[in-house]
């Protein structure tokens, strides 16, 4: 039985060293190589489905060369601040990315080229699913292999600075109102119409 | 002269001549009024059980739109059973005054307007009270076996209840693989998500204001006709000395407790498994919602299947059978139950799930076979407790366990499955002075007759 135990628990143990050889990777152990802007400032509020955001990315300049010789892909994406984390486990930070909930909604994705040293730029309308939360925008550079190998955000390291926030649609529509009520009204209706038959019904059988 | 009994009824179904109460049991005919009350039950109250849990299927999008948080979502979990613990109790004596047919259908199409208010609804708090609100339509669990028991005799009572309940409960199955399905449907019209998930919600309502003119429409409370007010025959006094007698009753507090932990944990399970699996092995909204419907549709064979298996043991072993069969089966589920917040995979996860739904919900079928025989006078009393207990038990498990962050979701399977195991403890000090207990044989004096303990005949 204690054989058993030490076995299960060495398989455990092996599996997850074996996790960490086959594409876990640790936001904590990529480098920060790309400057990311965004054109939403600290607190501007942007509406969903009407209002444009324009983000850059490059990677910074005083790194020495050949640190984005790798980078094939980038793709920027909104990520919630912390304090819209608060107390919702859907949008948890982990280390692992491939377990991180922080970054949902993706902006662009676009390759790369490494000898092309301009900053790239993207202007999009902020779609009307994205949830109504406060954010900010970071860039992740893929490898050929599609792992990530390195980084950028607007905000700094601790995410407290140039967060902005974005508000979606209700949903709610008149037509929908409307007709809600209106089969309220029937329900109630159609109950109140059985009371009053039955009354009739038991005077005319008196 | 002696008065000549007007035309005697004649019935497609074998009745016993005494009430007219049917005698025979039979699921694929729809004769009048036995079978047909029985179909209109359980489809009225699986329209209300559908309404319920339409909602858990649709909290990841909602969740988005309204800005909820966990604490947020576990209070509405909470408020969808708070309501029915005090209208299950309510409604016995509500059936006794105006009969199960009018009071079922009252409460059904009152709450339809509730269930149409999420199209509405765009704060966390109304997004509660929407959830407490629909959560009233549950009492119309004990409308349902209050009617079974006016239409059919007590051979196949158990039986008929056991049926009517577990098809009914299918409806919190079905409403989690459907809901999704409604949605992704709406949406396919170019409707935004927001707006979708809105207009989803018309559908339930409909279907329960249908079911209950339906109902109201062709439905009849006993077979010979409908209920006539009973003004004078039951005075306050009786009343209250029923309600007493049922309250005093040790053994209706210990079902209660039982129910509260093989029930209340099948509506706690409603209320999370989609988004647990969502979550967790991030499965996209419909194939989540499927995987939880399994557990809920597991209702259709596994409730009656309690039924029928406590009637099996109380014909071999008489009531020392029933109680040890409802042991075991709920001991067995409470396993099955920290097994599944201990598996790791998606597959295994499935399959836990699926026995553990067996388990669970044919222990709250072998709860009813044994709630008939505590208290034949007290019988509304002690079924209403029951009842009561299993949404009780929801909203314990769902405080404890599943609001706030303290506890993982799967560590709070696990731990929900060890409070089943300490709750179904005490059925071992069920004792019955005439039939035995779990533990002791039955010290039963033919001399003395008890007159609280009749068999329902």
């Amino acid at each position: 039985m204690a054989e058993r135990g030490f076995l299960l628990a060495s398989l455990l143990l092996f599996c997850c060293l074996a996790g960490t050889c086959y594409g876990i990777v640790l936001f904590s152990s990529l480098p920060r190589t790309l400057v990311v802007t965004a054109s939403p400032s600290q607190g501007q509020v942007l509406v969903g489905g009407e209002d444009k955001i324009t983000v850059t990315w490059g990677v910074n300049q005083s790194l020495p060369a050949g640190t984005d010789s790798a980078y094939k892909t980038i793709k920027v994406k909104f990520c919630y601040a912390p304090i819209s984390q608060v107390d919702r486990t859907w949008r948890k930070t982990v280390d692992n990315i491939g377990k991180d909930k922080t970054c949902q909604f993706q902006i662009v994705a676009k390759p790369y080229d490494a000898s092309n040293k301009t900053v790239q730029s993207f202007e999009l309308t902020v779609e009307r699913d994205v949830p109504s939360a406060t954010y900010f925008v970071r860039a992740y550079a893929y490898n050929s292999e599609n792992v990530e190998v390195g980084y950028g955000q607007t905000t700094d390291a601790h995410k407290t600075t140039n967060l902005f926030e974005v508000q979606s649609i209700t949903g709610r529509h008149v037509s929908l109102d409307i007709a809600a009520v209106c089969f309220s009204a029937f329900s109630v209706v159609s109950l109140l119409g059985f009371f009053v038959a039955e009354k009739r019904r038991a005077k005319r059988s008196q | 002269m002696e008065a000549q009994p007007t035309k005697a009824p004649s019935f497609s179904l074998p009745v016993d001549p005494a009430d007219q109460k049917a005698t025979e049991f039979r699921p694929f005919s729809i004769a009048p009024p036995h079978m047909r009350a029985f179909h209109l039950a359980w489809l009225s109250l699986f329209s209300c059980f559908f309404s319920t849990f339409s909602i858990p299927p649709l909290v990841a999008i909602i969740r988005q739109d309204l800005n909820l948080t966990e604490t947020d979502i576990s209070y509405a979990g909470i408020a969808s059973f708070a309501g029915s613990i005090f209208s299950r109790f309510a409604m016995g004596p509500v059936c006794d005054l105006v009969g199960p047919r009018v009071a079922s259908a009252t409460l059904s199409l009152l709450t339809a307007p509730a269930i149409l208010s999420m199209c509405l609804v765009s704060s966390p708090n109304s997004f509660i009270l929407v959830r407490f609100l629909v959560g009233f339509s549950l009492a119309n669990f004990v409308a349902n076996q209050f009617w079974m028991s006016s239409m059919f005799s007590g051979c196949v009572v158990g039986l008929a209840n056991g049926v009517a309940a577990g098809w009914a409960n299918m409806g919190s199955g079905v409403t989690q693989m459907v809901m999704p399905l409604i949605y992704s449907f709406i949406m396919s019209f170019n409707v935004p998500s927001s707006t979708a998930w809105r207009a989803a919600f018309v559908v339930p309502a409909i279907f329960q204001a249908l079911t209950a003119i339906m109902v109201l429409a062709y439905g009849q409370d006993l077979p010979t006709g409908n209920y006539k007010k009973r003004s004078g025959t039951t005075p306050k006094e009786d009343l209250l000395k029923i309600l007493f007698n049922g309250l005093k009753n040790y053994r209706g507090w210990i079902l209660a407790l039982a129910y509260g932990y093989s029930f209340g944990v099948e509506l706690t399970t409603d209320n999370i498994i989609a988004q647990y699996f969502y979550d967790r092995f991030d499965l996209n909204l419909e194939l989540a919602g499927t995987v939880a419907a399994s557990f809920g549709m597991a209702n259709f064979i596994s409730r009656p299947t309690g039924g029928l298996l406590s009637d099996a043991m109380g014909r071999r072993f008489g009531m020392r059978g029933r109680l040890w069969g409802l042991w075991v089966v709920q001991t067995v589920a409470g396993l099955l139950c920290v097994l599944l917040g201990r598996v790791n995979s998606l597959w295994g996860s499935i399959v836990v799930m699926c026995c553990f739904s067996v388990f669970v919900q044919a222990a709250s079928g072998l709860t009813f076979g044994v709630v008939p025989f505590v208290s034949k006078r007290s019988l509304g009393v002690i079924s209403g407790m029951t009842g009561s207990g299993g949404t009780v038990g929801a909203v314990v498990t769902q405080l404890l366990l599943f609001s706030g962050n303290k506890y993982s979701k799967q560590t709070s399977i696990s731990l929900m499955g060890i409070m089943m195991l300490i709750c179904t403890l005490p059925i071992t000090l069920i004792y019955f002075p005439r039939w035995g207990g779990i533990l002791c044989g039955p010290s039963f004096e033919p001399h003395k007759a008890d007159g609280s303990y009749h068999l329902l005949e």
